[in-house]
């Protein structure tokens, strides 16, 4: 898993797959409001998705990341900037040709799951297949076969509200996969779930990736989905940053950037991050004293 | 009428034109009722709305429908196809005219003019049980020996026609309200008059008819040898605005046909109570179209999420308009059809407590009740159409929505 990516490093050195990549965006910028009531949302944000790849994007609350996620699925148009799915220019793209797009190209997974209510299970897999163009019985087959996959063979006929949390982030999977599409957006989806079931949710999800040959954009605060995925970017004030490795000083116990500590130390080869030179110090004359196990250990955050 | 059925026309044009669009029906109408069934109570509400106001459509225009066969029923059922009247009377209920009494036997000189029924009638205010009642008097030359219905009861029910100057035949809804039978005297003007028969569909909310022997309205009225109207009937295979032209050369009369007569009185008549009385199955209409809209527009509001969702995940604005137009329409279909059986009900028991009040539903009027809750549907389903036009499908993604 690669943890860190600077938008140059990803994007110049892979330009050339560009065509080959499910989703290519390039320099997104989303301004809202003008003037003293300009806010940007989404600063020159790049980012290339390849066949089959597990991409989480992380970051503080308000960072941009719904907004990135609402661009790169055809929901919202960017300010400036270009997506790319294959030959297709989703910015340039006309208003009424994108719920097509959304349709047959996207499956959207939502925080709140967002099914209707009013039909079964496999009716709310089958509306979608539907949508698409495939007559009710053909639909209504795919819609099960589906379901059938993802462990809910016992459950079709079933009222969304009769359905677990875990169930009803399946059904939306289900649904999300029910037309092929090649990239599935996902909008924090263990949020409502607990440790377990999320963590069983996104181990499908990444199945389903692999297995298919989908990608996956996952947007997260859970650092859980970490191990999912093959990809971890981190937005914060609407641009990807590199993700900063912390460690703690083995002396005071302060957390510090590893790349920014202000000293380190080769000890039986493991380096050791100091706030300060005095901490180094203070660790050089005595190793074993701090490495015991009253003190605390070195820890990645 | 005519401008409901426009409406019902352009309704039906503008659902064909929603109707053809890129999605099964299938699929559309089943995600639409089962919307609708999930909330009993709002398609409760919705569908009564709609009965209420196309039950209230129906009675009333059914109502206007009854008052131009009564206004007409007279000249319906009487022989001839043109009436002469005094000159300057264009009307016959609701007229006194007053012919000169050589017109009869001018008329029937005329080669064109195969008949000619002399009418003496007269608008009277009857005095039952302390209440006073208008009547239609007809004296028609009825009695031994003449052929039936000659201008006077074309239905009796109960009874015969008069014979004699003392007798009369009177209208049964008049009777059965006064408690009047056959054999019973009744004191007219004066005179009295036993009752030899009732007579069916001769009444209307204003007034009803009694029919005697035309020479016992003369006596009645002082006016021997009177007449109000000659009801002509010409020739077979003759042009009629030739009889008209012959008979317009005799003196002091017009010469109408019956059509313009029946015009002529339910301009008179109806017309004053049909603008009132449509004006109510207006407000009925569009208080079923707020009744729907506002059923259909709670239920979009709420459902606005699930609308979002099926936006973002590629259905178009043309797939939730026919979602919201099924819902409108299954509602005021249910509506119509409930409407229709109020109206049934309703209409029944009002002409069995008040049968001077007759209401007609012709298969028109029930087109016309189908075609109103239509257009409350289609109505109906344009503000909920407009809130999810401007749906924006990244709602969904907004948390707390």
């Amino acid at each position: 898993m690669k943890n860190a990516l600077d938008k140059n490093h990803m994007i110049e050195p892979c330009i050339e797959k560009s065509h080959q990549a499910t989703l290519f965006a390039k320099n997104i910028t989303k301004r809202y409001g003008t003037g003293s009531t300009e806010v940007i949302a989404v600063r020159d944000v790049s980012l290339m998705i390849q066949p089959g790849e597990v991409v989480l994007i992380m970051g503080p609350s308000g960072s941009g990341k719904t907004t990135l996620l609402l661009i790169l699925g055809a929901l919202l148009k960017p300010t400036h900037g270009e997506i790319r799915m294959g030959e297709e220019d989703l910015v340039a793209m006309s208003e009424k040709k994108l719920p097509e797009i959304r349709l047959r190209k996207f499956g959207f997974i939502f925080q709140d799951f967002n099914l209707l209510s009013a039909l079964t299970v496999k009716e709310n897999v089958a509306i979608a297949a539907q949508l698409a163009g495939l007559k009710g019985r053909q639909a209504r087959a795919k819609a099960e076969t589906i379901l059938v996959d993802l462990g809910l063979e016992d459950r079709l006929n079933f009222l969304p509200e009769k359905l677990s949390g875990g169930e009803k982030q399946r059904v939306a999977i289900a649904r999300a996969l029910v037309n092929d599409p090649a990239l599935i957006l996902a909008d924090e989806p263990t949020a409502n779930l607990d440790s377990k079931i999320g963590q069983e949710v996104m181990r499908m999800l990444r199945r389903i990736a692999k297995d298919q040959n989908r990608s996956v954009i996952i947007v997260s605060h859970d650092p859980r989905i970490k191990e999912i995925a093959d990809r971890v970017l981190w937005l914060e004030d609407g641009q990807f940053k590199d993700m900063v490795e912390m460690a703690l000083d083995p002396v005071c116990g302060m957390a510090v950037e590893r790349e920014n500590a202000p000293a380190s130390l080769e000890y039986q080869g493991e380096t050791y991050y100091f706030c300060a030179d005095g901490c180094q110090q203070e660790f050089a004359s005595s190793p074993q004293h701090f490495l015991s196990p009253d003190h605390s250990l070195q820890h990645k955050v | 009428m005519i401008r409901s059925f426009r409406l019902y026309e352009a309704s039906i044009s503008t659902l064909s034109v929603l109707l053809l669009y890129p999605y099964s029906y299938e699929m559309t109408i089943s995600v639409a009722v089962k919307n609708l069934l999930q909330d009993k109570v709002r398609i409760l509400l919705s569908a009564t709305g709609v009965a209420l106001a196309v039950m209230l459509i129906l009675v009333l225009n059914g109502f206007v429908t009854g008052l131009y066969q009564q206004v007409s029923a007279y000249l319906d059922n009487s022989p001839g196809t043109l009436v002469i009247t005094q000159r300057g009377v264009t009307n016959m209920l609701g007229a006194t005219s007053l012919i000169p009494t050589d017109t009869m036997d001018r008329a029937l000189e005329l080669q064109t003019v195969a008949d000619a029924v002399p009418i003496l009638s007269q608008f009277v205010i009857l005095n039952l049980h302390d209440l006073k009642q208008p009547a239609y008097l007809i004296g028609y030359p009825g009695g031994p020996g003449t052929p039936a219905s000659r201008g006077g009861p074309w239905n009796i029910i109960q009874g015969r026609e008069p014979l004699t100057n003392g007798e009369m035949v009177f209208d049964q809804v008049l009777a059965k309200r006064h408690n009047l039978r056959l054999g019973d005297r009744f004191e007219l003007m004066g005179q009295e008059f036993k009752i030899v028969g009732l007579s069916d569909g001769t009444t209307s909310w204003m007034t009803s008819f009694i029919f005697l022997r035309k020479v016992a309205v003369e006596e009645l009225l002082r006016a021997p040898e009177a007449t109000s109207f000659l009801l002509v009937s010409q020739e077979p295979g003759i042009d009629q605005a030739q009889v008209i032209n012959q008979l317009k050369q005799l003196e002091g009369i017009e010469v109408l046909p019956k059509e313009t007569i029946v015009a002529n009185d339910t301009k008179l008549l109806v017309e004053v109570f049909s603008t009132p009385l449509q004006l109510m199955a207006g407000i009925a209409f569009f208080v079923g179209v707020l009744v729907v809209g506002l059923v259909i527009y709670t239920a979009t509001i709420e459902r606005q999420r699930e609308y979002g969702v099926l936006k973002s995940i590629g259905a178009c604005n043309r797939f939730l308009y026919k979602l919201v137009i099924i819902q409108a329409t299954v509602a005021a279909a249910l509506g119509a059809i409930a409407g229709i059986g109020f109206a049934l009900g309703l209409a029944k028991t009002i002409m069995h407590f008040r049968p001077e009040f007759l209401i007609i539903f012709e298969s028109d009027l029930i087109w016309l009740a189908l075609g109103s809750s239509f257009a409350i549907s289609l109505l109906a389903a344009i503000v909920p159409a407009r809130t999810i036009a401007k749906l924006e499908p990244a709602m969904v993604f907004q948390r707390g929505r």
